[in-house]
């Protein structure tokens, strides 16, 4: 199951969620407290210098063992799903 | 002396004008689901080929200008693929200018720290929950994480 995370505020994401049709969860992080905890904070990359996370994904297992991940170092450039669903197969 | 030779027509700074172009527009091809990690370098690739074939095309309007005419069109032409080459080179930067490291992020086979965040419907959940399910939904086998940068 995706589990969505940004800085955006509740309502953005709910909106967001609901525009796309998403039925997985949107997360908020408002002051990027867990963003932080992830070392994923992007400062002053946001609209208006704020802070926001920098693109990453996490494929965990339920030990709450990462089994892939993926940073980007280009906002074009998302992971390929083939790398992710093979890890994704991977788990029983 | 009169010149009384025809000069020819140059297409090089309008071909250039159209790769500078062309190169600006695939910047966005990511966001239509054209899968390519190597669209940034061929966004840069074609603005930076359309302004050398620019070049060569202000090259023949005023070097060999006995030659070839089209002054003022291959100036036009650069004026406008400088501004698109200008965009090229700014969004190619500024969408690399993200943070390279996140040296303390957890690596695979580590475990991830737990976390309570609200969803958005205003109620919080921690990663344990999420993966514990809920009445109308079987517990997950696994949970993909995806940071994103918000503001959409």
């Amino acid at each position: 199951m995706p589990v969505a995370i940004s800085v955006d505020a509740v309502e953005v994401s709910e909106n967001l969620r609901h525009k796309r049709g998403y039925s997985f969860p949107f997360l908020s992080d408002p002051k990027a407290e867990v963003i932080r905890r992830y070392d994923l904070l992007h400062p002053r990359g946001g609209p208006d210098g704020t802070d926001i996370s920098r693109p990453a994904e996490f494929l965990i297992d339920r030990s709450g063992t990462v089994r892939w991940e993926n940073f980007t170092e280009d906002i074009r450039v998302r992971p390929r799903a083939d790398a992710l669903l093979a890890a994704a197969r991977s788990i029983r | 002396m009169v010149d009384t030779t025809v000069r020819k027509r140059t297409f090089a700074p309008w071909m250039g004008l159209l790769l500078t172009v062309l190169g600006a527009l695939s910047n966005g091809l990511p966001f239509t689901g054209f899968p390519a990690a190597s669209v940034p370098w061929i966004s840069l690739l074609l603005s930076l080929i359309g302004f050398v074939v620019l070049l060569f095309g202000l090259w023949q309007a005023f070097g060999q200008s006995t030659v070839y005419k089209g002054k003022l069109s291959s100036a036009l032409a650069t004026g406008f693929s400088l501004l698109f080459l200008a965009g090229a080179i700014v969004f190619f930067w500024s969408a690399r200018h993200i943070p390279r490291e996140s040296a303390a992020a957890p690596q695979v086979g580590q475990r991830v720290p737990d976390f309570t965040l609200p969803d958005s419907t205003g109620h919080s959940v921690s990663l344990t929950q999420l993966f514990s399910g809920s009445a109308s939904k079987e517990p997950p086998k696994a949970l993909l994480l995806v940071f994103y940068r918000g503001y959409w």
